[in-house]
C-alpha cells in the first residue's frame, strides 16, 4: 500500500483540477491540507510496519511502464532508509506548510487552483524520492520543476511573475537535460536505469573507476545542480521568490530544492568510485555556500535573504556529500527543512500582516506585536546559525567536522565553510534586528489563526528538538548506522561551535546597539561596488544575459522571416522576373518584329558560316 | 476487404455531406461528424479482432485494378497502420468539431474535402503497392489544396500554392523512383509489378540505390517537413482554417514519417544506412531550426507550426538511430505530436474566431478572462515541452537513448532541443495567456461543453500514452520485426 502515499495527494490535485473552482474554499482547504496529511498518516504507518533494524528495504512494483527490446523500466516504488526520511519530510513538513497555506491563501485568487498545484507537488515529489528507477525518479524531477514554475508563477497576471517563473523552469531544465545525458550514457554502458542493478553493474564494471563513470557522475551533479540552484545554475532561486511565501517554504526551502542532494546521495556508489567526483560535489558545494552568504548579507528582501541562506544551506549538505558525510548531509536536509520552513512560514505572516511588504527596511518594531512570528522567527534564525543545542548546529557541525578531515582539502573546506558559517549568523542577526526592531515603520494587521500559528508552534519545536531526531529516529534508517557524534574538545571543534556565537555579538554591536558603524565602509567607493556585486549575487545573471538571453532574443528578432525560404522565393522571384524580361519582347509593333526576325536569321548564317 | 470498404464509407460519406448542403446546411458537419465516430469504432473494432498470428496483419484486401502494368488495389493493415488509421479517425472527429462553427460557405464541399482527405490518408497508411501508394499520396493532397485555398485565412492562395507546389514537385521525385524501381525489377525477374513485398527483393546497385532512396526521401522528408524544406509548412498551416491545420499537423506530416519506415528504409536498406548520419543531423537542424525559429514567432499559429517541425526531427533522428528504441520513439512521438499539436492549433483557431487575430502582442493576460483555454493550453503546452507522464517524452526519449548508442554528438545536440521547447513553449503561454491583461479585449467566451469534451478526448490520449505506451508499443513491435531490418 505504499502506493497510497503518492495517490492521495495526486487524487487530492485531480479532484480540485476537475472542480475547476467551484468547490466552497472550506472544502478546498480539507481536500488540499487533508490529502497530504492523509499521506503523511499512510508513510507513517508504513514506516512502522515495514522498518526493520538492520539492513532493509520494501518494493512494490506497479506496472511496467514500458518494454522496447531490453528496456524495460517498471513504476516501482523502493522505501529504504534514505527514501523514508524525505517521505517524512515531503509529507509531515508538506502537510504543515498546507495547513498554514489555508489560512495563508483564504484571501486570494484561484484558492482551489492552488491546492491543486501544491497537491501535484507533493505527488511528484514523492514519486522522486520513492522511485526505483532513474526513469521514474526523472518523471518526479521534472514534475516538480513543472510545479515550481505553475507555482512561482501562481500570480500570473504580472508578468515579472510569469519571467522568474519561466527563469526558474529554463534554467533547471538546462540541468535536466544534463541529467538526460547522464542517464543515456548510464543506459548505454551497464543496460539499465534501475537504481539498484545500475549501481551494483557499475560498482561491478569499474571497480577502479574509469572515465565513463566520472562523466556519468558529472552529469548526474549537472542535474542536480540546476534542480537544488548551485553555482552555475543558482540565478533561478532568488527570482523564483515571486511565489506565494507557502510555495517557498515548501518547494524552494523545504523539499525540491534539496532534490539534487537526494540525488546524488541515492547514487553514492558510483560517486564513491575512484575519480574526481566526489570533489567536484565537495567544491560545488563550497563556492555555493560561500557566494551565497555573502550574497545574503546585502539583501533588503526578506524572501530574498531566506532564498540565498538557502542555497548557501544546500551547499553545506553538497559539501558534506562531497566530503563523504552522507548521513551528516541528509541529516542537515532534514533538520533545514524544519527551520527553513518555519523560517519562510514566519515571514510570510510578517509579509501579510504588512500587506505584503517585503522590505526589512519597511519593517522594524514588530517584536511585541507580531508575537508568534516574531519568537518562530528567532527560533528559525537560532537554528539557521547553528547555535548550539538547536537542530541545526548538530547537522552543520558534523559536517564541518567530516569535512575538516577530509583528506586532501579538508583544511580549505573547513576554512570556507566556518567563514561561511560565520556569515550566516551575521546576516540572520542583520535580519532579526532590521525587522523586528528599531522603531515601528509600519502598523501590522495579524489576522492569523490556528491554522496558521500551529504550524509554526510545531516547526519551532522541530527546529529546536529535530537535532535529537537525528539520533533517535534517523540513525537506525540511514545504512551506515547514523551521524558520527563525537564532542572534540579540540580547538577546531571549539572554533566550530563558537564562531557563529560571536557572527551574532558582531551583528548586534552592528545593527543592534550601532557601536560599530559600516556606514563608513558602505559609503566609500569600494564598499559601494562590493555591495552592489554582493547584491547582484556576484554577477552571474548579468553574465548569462550578455552571453545567452540576449544574443538567442536578437538572433531571433533577425530571423523571424526565415531566411532559408528565400531559397524557394528566389526560385519564384526568378521565374517571374524571366517571365517579364522575355514578356517585354511582345510589343505588337511589327518593325520590332521584323528587326528581330532580321537579326536572328543574320546570325543563324553567321553560326553556319562559322561552323563551316 | 473490410480496410477498403473503411475508405469507400469515407469517400461515399463526402459525396453525401457535399450534395445534402442544398437541403440543410448544418447537415453536411453531422454527417462529417458521425462517419468519423463511426470510422474510429470500426477502427477499434479492427484492432479488437486481433491480428492474423501468421501474417501479423489485421485485414487484407486485394482486387485488380491495372493488370497489365501489374497494378493491384492491395491494401493491408499491420499494427503501425492501424495505430496511424486509429490517429487518423480520431483527428477526423477532432478537425470537423474544431471548425464546428468556423465555416460559412460551402459547407458540404468543406466536409466533403475534410473526408476525402483523410480517406487519402487512410489509404497511404495501408497501400501495399507502391502505384496505389502513390495515388493515395496525390488524393489527400488535393482536397488539402482546396481546403487551404478555400477557406483559408488573409493570404491562403499564397499559402495554398506553396503546398502544392512543395508536394507536387517532391511527390514527382517519388514518382520517378518507383517507376525506375519497377524497371529494374522488370529488367532483372521479366515481371512488371508495383507489389510493395516484390519490390523488397530487388537488388540495387549503390548509387542507384542511393539515387532511388533519394527520390523517396525527400518525399517524405518534405511532407514530414525537415529543414531545408521546411518552409511551406508555416504558411501553409498559419493560413489554413483550424481543421485543415489539425489534419496537416496531426496526420498529414505522419504520412511522411510512416513513409520513410515502410518504404524508404526497407526498400534501400544499405543505401539509408550510409545515409543514416545526413537524416540524423537535418533531424537535429530541424529540432533546433525549428525550436528557435518557434520562438521568434509573434503569430500563435506560425509558432505552433515551426514548433512542429522541432518534434518531427525527433522523428527523423528516431527512424535513423537504425535500432529498436529509436523507431519506437518516432513511432510514438508521430502518435503524441498528433494530439498535442492538433489541441494546440485547435486553440489558435478557437483563439482567431473570439479575437480575429493571431498576433500575440494582441493578446495577453487571457487566463483571467477565459480560465479553461488558459488551462488547455497550459496542459498542452507542458505535453509538448516533454513532461514525463506524457505522451510526447516517451517518444522523445526514446529516440534520445536509441540515438544515443549510435552518434553522442548528434544526440547531445538534439537533447539541447528539449530546453530550446521549454522556451518557445512557455514563452507562447506567457504572451498570450499570461501577463497583463489586454485591455483591449473586454471580454472572451470561455470553452463549452463541445470543446472541452474534445479536449478530454486528446488529454486522456496522451496521459494514456504517456503512462502506460505499450498498447502503442505492441501494435508497432512486429511491424518493426517484419520490416527484416536487423535493428
Amino acid at each position: 500500500m505504499l502506493w497510497l502515499v503518492p495517490a492521495i495527494p495526486l487524487l487530492g490535485s485531480i479532484i480540485l483540477l476537475c472542480t475547476e473552482g467551484r468547490l466552497p474554499k472550506m472544502i478546498v482547504a480539507v481536500i488540499g491540507s487533508g490529502s497530504v496529511g492523509l499521506a503523511a498518516l499512510c508513510a507513517l504507518y508504513i514506516g512502522m510496519n515495514v522498518v526493520v533494524p538492520g539492513e532493509w528495504h520494501y518494493t512494490e512494483t506497479l506496472w511496467t511502464w514500458m518494454a522496447v527490446g531490453d528496456f524495460n523500466p517498471s513504476v516501482t516504488l523502493y522505501l529504504d532508509g534514505l527514501s523514508l526520511v524525505m517521505t517524512g519530510v515531503i509529507t509531515g513538513v508538506g502537510f504543515l506548510i498546507h495547513l498554514y497555506a489555508t489560512g495563508y491563501m483564504w484571501e486570494e485568487e484561484g484558492y482551489s487552483r492552488f491546492f491543486a498545484y501544491m497537491n501535484l507537488f507533493v505527488f511528484a515529489m514523492l514519486m522522486l524520492v520513492l522511485g526505483d528507477n532513474l526513469l521514474t525518479l526523472f518523471l518526479g524531477w521534472e514534475g516538480v520543476g513543472l510545479c515550481s514554475y505553475l507555482l512561482i508563477g501562481f500570480f500570473h497576471t504580472d508578468p515579472a511573475n510569469g519571467y522568474a517563473a519561466r527563469k526558474a523552469f529554463v534554467v533547471t531544465r538546462v540541468g535536466d537535460t544534463l541529467m538526460a545525458l547522464g542517464l543515456f550514457l548510464l543506459f548505454r554502458e551497464i543496460g539499465t536505469l534501475e537504481i539498484q542493478a545500475a549501481l551494483d553493474g557499475a560498482t561491478s564494471t569499474w571497480p577502479s573507476g574509469s572515465g565513463i563513470n566520472t562523466a556519468i557522475c558529472l552529469l548526474l551533479l549537472g542535474g542536480a545542480v540546476g534542480k537544488s540552484a548551485q553555482v552555475p545554475l543558482q540565478t533561478w532561486l532568488p527570482d523564483a521568490m515571486a511565489g506565494p511565501t507557502p510555495v517557498s517554504a515548501l518547494i524552494h526551502a523545504a523539499t525540491m530544492v534539496t532534490a539534487g542532494v537526494y540525488l546524488i546521495a541515492r547514487m553514492q556508489d558510483i560517486f564513491l568510485l575512484p575519480g574526481p567526483a566526489m570533489h567536484w560535489v565537495a567544491f560545488v558545494g563550497l563556492i555555493t555556500l560561500f557566494i551565497s552568504a555573502f550574497t545574503a548579507l546585502v539583501q533588503t528582501d526578506i524572501k530574498r535573504i531566506l532564498a540565498f541562506s538557502t542555497m548557501s544551506q544546500i551547499g553545506y549538505m553538497f559539501l558534506a556529500l562531497g566530503v563523504g558525510a552522507w548521513s551528516a548531509g541528509i541529516f542537515h536536509l532534514m533538520t533545514h527543512a524544519f527551520f527553513k520552513a518555519l523560517l519562510f512560514l514566519a515571514s510570510g505572516s510578517v509579509i501579510l500582516a504588512l500587506h505584503h511588504e517585503q522590505d526589512i527596511f519597511k519593517m522594524g518594531g514588530l517584536w511585541n506585536k507580531l508575537k508568534i512570528p516574531f519568537w518562530s522567527m528567532v527560533i528559525g534564525s537560532l537554528a539557521l546559525a547553528a547555535l548550539p543545542l538547536t537542530s541545526g548546529f548538530f547537522s552543520k557541525d558534523a559536517i564541518l567536522l567530516t569535512a575538516y578531515n577530509e583528506s586532501s582539502y579538508g583544511v580549505l573546506f573547513w576554512i570556507g565553510a566556518v567563514s561561511a558559517a560565520f556569515m550566516t549568523s551575521l546576516y540572520t542577526t542583520r535580519m532579526i534586528l532590521i525587522t523586528f526592531f528599531g522603531e515601528l515603520k509600519t502598523e501590522p494587521h495579524d489576522h492569523s489563526r490556528i491554522n496558521m500559528w500551529g504550524p509554526l508552534l510545531v516547526l519551532c519545536a522541530l527546529s529546536i528538538g529535530g537535532g535529537w531526531l537525528g539520533f533517535t529516529v534517523l540513525a537506525p534508517f540511514m545504512g551506515d548506522g547514523g551521524v558520527p557524534l563525537e564532542f572534540h574538545a579540540d580547538l577546531i571543534a571549539l572554533l566550530t561551535m563558537g564562531v557563529p556565537l560571536i557572527g551574532i555579538a558582531l551583528g548586534y554591536l552592528i545593527w543592534g546597539n550601532h557601536t560599530i558603524s559600516v556606514e563608513g565602509f558602505v559609503g566609500s567607493t569600494l564598499g559601494e561596488r562590493l555591495s552592489q556585486f554582493f547584491f547582484g549575487g556576484w554577477g552571474f545573471d548579468w553574465t548569462y544575459d550578455r552571453l545567452f538571453v540576449n544574443p538567442f532574443v536578437r538572433l531571433a528578432q533577425l530571423n523571424k522571416s526565415d531566411f532559408i525560404d528565400l531559397m524557394f522565393t528566389s526560385i519564384a522571384s526568378l521565374t517571374a522576373a524571366i517571365h517579364r524580361l522575355v514578356q517585354r519582347t511582345q510589343t505588337g509593333q511589327l518593325r520590332w518584329y521584323a528587326t528581330n526576325m532580321v537579326v536572328g536569321l543574320l546570325l543563324v548564317v553567321l553560326i553556319v558560316i562559322v561552323q563551316a | 476487404m473490410t480496410i477498403l470498404y473503411l475508405i469507400l464509407f469515407l469517400l461515399g460519406a463526402g459525396l453525401v455531406a457535399c450534395l445534402v448542403e442544398r437541403t440543410n446546411a448544418n447537415a453536411p458537419r453531422w454527417i462529417s461528424l458521425f462517419a468519423f465516430i463511426i470510422a474510429t469504432i470500426w477502427t477499434g473494432a479492427i484492432w479488437l479482432g486481433g491480428a492474423d498470428p501468421e501474417t501479423g496483419f489485421y485485414v487484407t484486401g486485394e482486387l485488380s485494378w491495372i493488370p497489365a502494368l501489374g497494378i493491384n488495389v492491395l491494401l493491408k493493415v499491420d499494427g503501425l497502420s492501424l495505430v496511424l488509421i486509429g490517429l487518423t479517425t480520431i483527428l477526423g472527429v477532432i478537425a470537423v468539431v474544431s471548425s464546428w462553427s468556423e465555416i460559412n460557405v460551402s459547407r458540404g464541399f468543406f466536409q466533403f474535402n475534410i473526408l476525402w482527405v483523410m480517406a487519402g490518408v487512410i489509404g497511404v497508411f495501408c497501400a501495399y503497392d507502391l502505384f496505389l501508394f502513390f495515388f493515395f499520396w496525390e488524393v489527400m493532397l488535393i482536397p488539402m489544396y482546396f481546403l487551404i485555398a478555400i477557406w483559408g485565412h488573409e493570404d491562403r492562395s499564397y499559402a495554398a500554392m506553396k503546398f502544392f507546389l512543395f508536394t507536387q514537385v517532391s511527390g514527382l521525385l517519388m514518382l520517378v523512383a518507383i517507376i525506375a524501381l519497377v524497371w529494374i525489377n522488370y529488367a532483372n525477374t521479366g515481371v512488371i509489378t508495383f507489389s510493395y513485398d516484390e519490390l523488397l527483393n530487388v537488388e540495387l546497385s549503390g548509387t542507384v540505390g542511393s539515387l532511388l532512396m533519394l527520390g523517396f526521401f525527400i518525399a517524405f522528408i518534405t511532407k514530414l517537413p525537415s529543414v531545408p524544406v521546411h518552409t511551406w509548412l508555416p504558411d501553409a498551416h498559419t493560413q489554413a482554417p483550424t481543421a485543415g491545420s489539425v489534419i496537416l499537423a496531426g496526420i498529414l506530416l505522419k504520412t511522411g514519417g510512416y513513409g520513410l519506415i515502410r518504404f524508404t528504409v526497407p526498400l534501400f536498406e544499405e543505401a539509408s544506412r550510409d545515409f543514416a548520419f545526413v537524416a540524423m543531423l537535418l533531424g537535429v537542424i530541424s529540432i533546433l531550426y525549428g525550436g528557435y525559429m518557434a520562438y521568434s514567432q509573434s503569430d500563435f499559429k506560425r509558432l505552433v507550426a515551426y514548433s512542429s517541425i522541432a518534434h518531427m526531427g525527433f522523428i527523423l533522428v528516431g527512424v535513423y538511430a537504425f535500432n529498436e528504441l529509436g523507431m519506437q520513439g518516432a513511432i510514438v512521438t508521430m502518435i503524441a505530436h498528433g494530439f498535442s499539436t492538433a489541441a494546440l492549433f485547435m486553440m489558435a483557431g478557437s483563439l482567431q474566431e473570439r479575437l480575429h487575430t493571431r498576433e500575440m502582442s494582441q493578446m495577453g493576460g487571457l487566463w483571467v478572462k477565459a480560465p479553461r483555454m488558459g488551462a488547455m493550453t497550459m496542459f498542452f503546452v507542458i505535453a509538448s515541452v516533454g513532461m514525463p507522464g506524457l505522451g510526447n517524452f516517451i517518444g522523445e526519449f526514446l529516440v534520445l537513448l536509441g540515438a544515443f548508442k549510435v552518434n553522442v554528438p548528434l544526440t547531445v545536440l538534439a537533447t539541447v532541443g528539449i530546453v530550446v521547447a521549454a522556451v518557445y513553449g512557455l514563452s507562447l503561454m506567457q504572451r498570450s495567456f499570461q501577463g497583463t491583461p489586454n485591455a483591449q479585449v473586454a471580454t472572451m467566451q470561455d470553452f463549452g461543453f463541445r470543446e472541452m469534451s474534445v479536449y478530454a478526448i486528446m488529454i486522456v490520449a496522451l496521459v494514456w500514452i504517456g503512462i502506460y505506451p505499450q498498447h502503442v508499443l505492441d501494435l508497432a513491435q512486429p511491424t518493426l520485426d517484419a520490416l527484416g531490418i536487423a535493428l
